[in-house]
């Protein structure tokens, strides 16, 4: 069994110490890391964020518990990379051109790569060309941009623009967020999706993998 | 009435002609004076004109000199990024207190002269002198979880709450004495009503709120109390698990922000505590009609009962059509508050 009772504790109860240690136990019985992550990491997220729905959990926590994921997966990403494996798939992530909000990109961020996805986040302030780039060098399946103000909304309709005009917006689903952001807005400049928080963007991401 | 005289009498619990109307302007108002809000924030003269103008042309009930969050941090020395036309935003990845040690290093200075806050405080000075008694004027200070998340980084804050109590403590103790010396000068300026903003405080679960921030909160609402001043608190987003603790701080306006049902945030903060709010600002008040807002208000009129006023959940966003804001004003003058007493 590569399950990990003590790394799912830990990761749900936002332990980082505990969690790197439970991992370097788990290292040292063998276990193959992909797996640990399905049966222990992705579950442990899984109930991190259902605790985050059901308003048990906040923004703090949420933190904490991403913040024991990556100590875990610190350790296991060099193992994974030895093995010639990859995480499921790729999403690029980041906080639009002059919009300096990172909490929601951040959450949205750490829920992904606890769901055992690729993360590769850009920052705060991300410029559309710096997308687009991204995209070229990272070759992603998922695009994610983060606004938390009406004014700089704008930039997810620009950075939509850039790949058009790069010709790899047909390459990736690209999905928005953000307190200002709606569903109608998504539609309007052609994103493929909308989540409203940082749990409903996994299950997004999920679905349109799932339907490419 | 006058509109600070609406707003006064519902505040009171007293009879008032209509529902008071006090939606949030600030890159809204600066549009309609037709000045870029870069302006708007580094110059009290022109947000001064700006409020003025706004609440003129539509019939608001009060003037507020909320401008962005900046105003103290920046005076502080944190890095500040400046925009032509929008809100100036804290760097945090360069965050005043990125290094905790900073903070015991840092001297809050014992006045307010010299930058932004001052700039504020002129504001409310002169906007007392432009509305004399006709409107409310709000003066604004930034509340503690809101200005410690500005000094030390919103995501480090989370994650202090776990790691370093006795430092998150400290930090909001330092915020807390700043606000209460920036809101006393707003108050002696001429401000009928200090804006706290903690909109950082609606992140955080019951058991945070309660362990650091509702006593910060609780200090600096009795120091503007003991000031003479009245508070109106507005923390943005989703506020149902912690407005029950809102509600007990005494302030006399509490603002609930559209994910908050009315009925619920009614139930929360119980029947005496004077409401506002609470359209959405996007999906509401910039998509929706004048009869979408109509019927919007008839039910929230209906959920908040008798203390209330009407307002956005947040902030009236720039592209928002006039006849929108109008329809919100002419709502709040075709209605008389519910139950006060005759």
């Amino acid at each position: 069994m590569a399950k990990s009772q003590d790394l799912y504790d830990a990761i749900v109860n936002g332990n980082a110490k505990a969690a790197h240690a439970a991992t370097m136990a788990a290292i040292e019985t063998g276990v193959d890391p992909m797996a640990l992550i399905a049966s222990t990491m992705i579950p442990a997220m899984d109930a991190v964020g259902k605790l985050f729905e059901e308003e048990e959990y906040f923004v703090p926590e949420l933190l904490l518990a991403g913040r024991a994921m990556k100590s875990s997966m610190e350790l296991l990403r060099p193992l994974i990379a030895a093995s010639g494996e990859r995480l499921s798939a790729k999403v690029v992530i980041g906080t639009v051109k002059g919009d300096l909000h990172d909490i929601g990109k951040n959450l949205v961020a750490s829920m992904l790569e606890g769901s055992g996805f690729d993360v590769i986040d850009l920052g705060i302030d991300v410029a559309p060309e710096k997308f687009v780039a991204a995209v070229n060098e990272q070759q992603p399946q998922i695009v994610c941009m983060s606004a938390l103000l009406t004014v700089t909304m704008p930039s997810m309709k620009a950075t939509i623009e850039a790949l058009i005009a790069a010709g790899v917006r047909n390459k990736v689903k690209v999905l928005i967020g953000g307190a200002p952001v709606t569903m109608q807005y998504a539609n309007e400049i052609g994103a493929d999706g909308y989540s409203e928080n940082a749990n409903a963007a996994v299950a997004l991401v999920r679905t349109l993998l799932a339907a490419a | 009435m006058t509109g600070r005289e609406r707003i006064l009498a519902v505040l009171a619990g007293e009879k008032a002609d209509s529902l008071p109307c006090m939606p949030i302007t600030m890159t809204f108002a600066a549009d309609v004076l037709g000045v870029k809000y870069g302006e708007y924030a580094r110059n009290h003269r022109i947000m001064v004109d700006a409020q003025i103008k706004t609440a003129e042309m539509f019939g608001f009930d009060y003037v507020s000199t909320i401008s962005d969050p900046t105003r103290e941090a920046c005076d502080l020395g944190a890095r500040i990024e400046w925009y032509e036309d929008r809100p100036p935003a804290i760097d945090e990845e360069h965050a005043l207190f990125l290094d905790k040690a900073r903070l015991a290093r840092t001297n809050a200075p014992a006045s307010i002269a010299g930058g932004r806050m001052e700039d504020r405080l002129k504001g409310v000075e002169m906007l007392r002198e432009r509305a004399g008694k006709d409107l409310l004027v709000e003066g604004w200070v930034e509340g503690p979880c809101a200005e410690s998340a500005d000094l030390r980084g919103i995501s480090r804050l989370m994650i202090d709450f776990a790691d370093d109590p006795d430092f998150v403590n400290e930090l909001f103790e330092f915020t807390v004495e700043r606000a209460v010396l920036f809101a006393g000068a707003q108050i002696e300026a001429g401000a009928d009503i200090i804006g706290v903003g903690d909109a950082a405080a609606s992140l955080v679960g019951p058991r945070i709120y309660r362990e650091f921030v509702l006593p910060w909160e609780k200090r600096l609402v009795d120091s503007i109390h003991e000031k003479g001043g009245r508070v109106r608190l507005h923390i943005c987003g989703n506020t149902r698990r912690i407005l029950e603790g809102a509600g007990t701080l005494g302030c006399e306006l509490v603002d609930i922000d559209y994910p908050v049902a009315m009925e619920q945030a009614r139930a929360l903060t119980g029947a005496q505590q004077v409401l506002a709010g609470n359209l959405d600002p996007v999906r509401d008040v910039r998509n929706g009609t004048p009869e979408s807002i109509v019927q919007a208000l008839e039910a929230l009129q209906l959920q908040a009962g008798a203390r209330w006023i009407v307002a956005a959940g947040c902030e009236i966003v720039r592209d928002t059509p006039h006849e929108n804001v109008c329809a919100m004003v002419q709502f709040a003058r075709a209605h008389q508050p519910f139950g006060i007493p005759q």
